[in-house]
């Protein structure tokens, strides 16, 4: 997913900064070759390491020490003594993807000891080999993980993936500029809204989403003619000039100020955007919504296994995961999560979007793991729409 | 001291310098170059590096040791040294490696390496697939060139002639968009053009929408997400590009030229069109190169102002290389467009060159 909210955070957010930058400077580097810079070469052991650890997540993806509250990176290394060196290079999966694969597909390593890539690309770097087992023997805590986590098909053996937060892509919408309020897939193409349509630029939220208006189950295609009723939807909305844009978070803006009437968006975002503009919503829509959460992966070769297994087993306490959960407004992967957060924010702790009701959540549906040629015809199906 | 002797004749004559000057230049920028494209490797990597350096100590010692004669041959050689390094490092090289890489073919969507298997297909795919977004890359950026030059000629004609003790500081309000990121000046123009923005309310209020729609510049009343916008863009993103040249080419001209046509009883109008404007001609020239030129490439303002029904070919590089992990397409892709461009220019330097280029 590309796109990590902050709570009441106004005006043009750091955030916005940071992904748009970050995907201008990512562009400009055409060649991972110049990339390799980044990674190191020296084979790492495969248990024990030091007393240091890296992590690459996605910005503002995790409480900060600031307002007087002490984050949880600090928290982690006052209570652990680890050196943990957090850090926001995670910015999209497929622009990481291109970084690191020039190392690790040649069987060198890369210096972060944790990634945080969707489950779907967890997937892929698993069915390449490119991880390791994570030291669940030494995560007690892991124990807590939510059932509906336990053994994707991204990762059926659960040994290589734990989830860091879990959110669902749906319908956001300015009522302001709809007039009305919404409920289904079919909205996104009502000619009504002709032009000021968006929809992301990730594959698997857009495409699930509307193969669920379609009654398509997303978690159950294995072929691009199964889904192919979807693709010929959006090419024909795109050809009409009925899509506006394709975007990635750079959505709330435009949502916000009404030049986007409707678009498929993250809940994590709509939240933030609901504090300042009361006329943004955001919906499940009746047929369903799509289901996403990123995981925390080790690459193959990752040095630093019990600092990674102390730093898993903090973030899954129920009591620090709320605090996590608190910020960044996604639905967390631990259980017990919402009772700690009724002691912090009751308001946040009643919300269905973090915590969505046993019906809500029937309805919100992952996307199937594809095997490798059948995610490049859709991948190079969805370019041609995107217009790339 | 014996090999000094030996180098003697060299050292001495303006011959000798010449020979050693160019010789060292063609092993320096040759042995660069292997190295840079990785045609050679291990030891025979070293031992380039070791002809190049023994080039560069050559002309080292001819400068110091030599004759004047010598001395005074070599000097544009050794002038010319820095930049064919920097180029055989960092231009050629990696137009090798794309080369080669447009040729080849992926053994699996995800492998590293790339064969080379003279895939000519890829170029048929390049052409094949991205048709539309070539055409859009260049009528885009002929647009927005010539705009620039409408909008910047008689910029650059006010500054040099009628700028007088202003002139530098307007040619420094031309710069100070610099100072801006270019990312953040593109981003700007989202909130300028906005639906709800400042230039659509007034159009609205002026009742021009229907007629700005009825033309094509217009969408649903809208101006964002047109080709209008990215066209704008491009317009305004590299405007003091030809500006700047435009500029150099008419403040070089004696503006008592213009008093001794209008004494031979020219017009105001025949002196600019007989006078001013052949000589502006080279700035003409340079502006529109580097307009065009970079404004086909393009991507950010297609990416920002566009919608899918507007982006370039510098968007489907992008994605290619970036996204779909298709490096022998996208390098294809990259050859196709530089190679339009040049033939382009070619042309365009054919009927509209100048002899002097600034």
């Amino acid at each position: 997913m590309k796109s990590r909210q902050v709570r009441r955070r106004p005006g043009m957010s750091r955030r916005e900064f940071l992904v748009r930058s970050g995907a201008l400077g990512a562009a400009g580097l055409s060649l991972p070759a110049l990339l390799a810079a980044c990674g190191g070469s020296d084979d790492g052991g495969s248990s024990g390491g030091g007393n240091q650890l890296l992590f690459e997540n996605w910005p503002l993806y995790i409480d900060p020490t600031e307002d007087g509250l002490t984050g949880s990176v600090d928290r982690f290394m006052a209570a652990s003594g680890v050196e943990l060196t957090y850090s926001e290079a995670y910015n999209d999966n497929l622009e990481y993807f291109a970084k690191i694969q020039p190392l690790l597909g040649t069987g060198k390593t890369i210096e972060p000891d944790i990634i945080a890539p969707t489950q779907w690309m967890a997937g892929r770097l698993l069915n390449l080999g490119w991880l390791d087992e994570l030291p669940l023997d030494k995560v007690p805590n892991a124990a807590n993980l939510e059932d509906a986590f336990k053994n994707p098909p991204s990762d059926p053996t659960g040994k290589y993936s734990l989830p860091w937060q879990s959110g669902t892509a749906g319908i956001a919408y300015n009522i302001e500029a709809t007039g009305r309020e919404l409920k289904s897939v079919a909205d996104l193409f009502d000619p009504e809204f002709a032009g000021r349509v968006a929809m992301l630029t990730e594959m698997r939220d857009t495409v699930g989403l509307v193969l669920l208006g379609e009654g398509i189950d997303p978690s159950k295609i294995s072929t691009f003619d199964e889904a192919a009723v979807a693709f010929e939807k959006l090419a024909k909305a795109k050809a009409d000039g009925h899509i506006r844009a394709f975007t990635g978070n750079d959505y709330t803006d435009d949502l916000g100020l009404g030049n986007f009437a409707v678009c498929v968006g993250w809940s994590g975002d709509v939240l933030q955007v609901q504090a300042d503009n009361p006329n943004v919503r955001f919906v499940v829509p009746e047929e369903g919504g799509t289901l996403w959460w990123d995981t925390m992966v080790m690459p193959k070769g990752a040095k630093n296994r019990d600092a990674a297994a102390k730093w898993m087993n903090f973030v899954y306490d129920p009591v620090e995961a709320a605090k996590i959960a608190a910020y960044v407004q996604y639905i967390s992967p631990v259980k017990g999560v919402r009772e700690e957060l009724a002691k912090i924010d009751p308001e946040l702790a009643d919300n269905p979007l973090l915590f969505p009701d046993d019906a809500t959540k029937a309805r919100l549906i992952p996307f199937a793991a594809l095997s490798e040629d059948v995610e490049a015809e859709f991948e190079a199906a969805f370019s041609d729409i995107v217009g790339a | 001291m014996a090999t000094i002797q030996m180098l003697r004749p060299a050292l001495r004559s303006k011959e000798g310098g010449e020979r050693v000057g160019l010789a060292a230049l063609i092993v320096v920028a040759v042995a660069v170059l292997a190295v840079g494209a990785k045609w050679v490797t291990g030891f025979a990597a070293v031992a380039m590096m070791l002809a190049a350096l023994l080039g560069i100590v050559s002309v080292v010692l001819v400068a110091l040791l030599g004759g004047p004669e010598a001395k005074r041959a070599l000097a544009p050689y050794g002038l010319l040294k820095p930049g064919s390094i920097w180029m055989a490092l960092f231009y050629l090289a990696p137009v090798w490696t794309l080369l080669k890489s447009s040729l080849s073919s992926k053994a699996s969507r995800f492998a590293v390496q790339t064969d080379f298997t003279w895939e000519f297909s890829n170029y048929a795919t390049a052409f094949s697939d991205f048709g539309p977004q070539f055409a859009r890359a260049f009528l885009y950026a002929g647009a927005a060139t010539v705009l620039t030059l409408l909008i910047g000629f008689p910029i650059a004609y006010v500054i040099a002639f009628r700028g007088g003790a202003y002139r530098n500081v307007l040619l420094g309000l031309v710069v100070i968009p610099f100072f801006t990121s270019y990312l953040i000046r593109t981003i700007a123009w989202t909130s300028i053009l906005a639906d709800s923005g400042p230039v659509v309310s007034v159009l609205d209020t002026l009742r021009l929408t229907s007629l700005l729609e009825s033309v094509g510049l217009m969408e649903d009343g809208r101006l964002m997400n047109t080709a209008t916008a990215v066209i704008g863009g491009l317009t305004y993103n590299f405007l003091p590009f030809m500006i700047l040249p435009i500029y150099v080419a008419l403040e070089k001209i004696d503006v008592r030229l213009v008093d001794a046509a209008q004494d031979l009883y020219s017009s105001p109008t025949r002196a600019f069109r007989m006078v001013v404007l052949p000589l502006s001609l080279s700035g003409v020239f340079a502006g529109t190169l580097l307009t065009f030129i970079p404004a086909a490439g393009d991507f950010v303002n297609a990416q920002f102002l566009g919608n899918p029904n507007t982006t370039m070919i510098g968007n489907s590089i992008q994605d290619q290389f970036l996204r779909q992990n298709n490096y022998p397409v996208a390098s294809a892709m990259s050859f196709v467009l530089m190679a339009i461009i040049t033939l382009l220019v070619v042309i365009y330097s054919r009927f509209f060159g100048t002899e002097d280029l600034v």
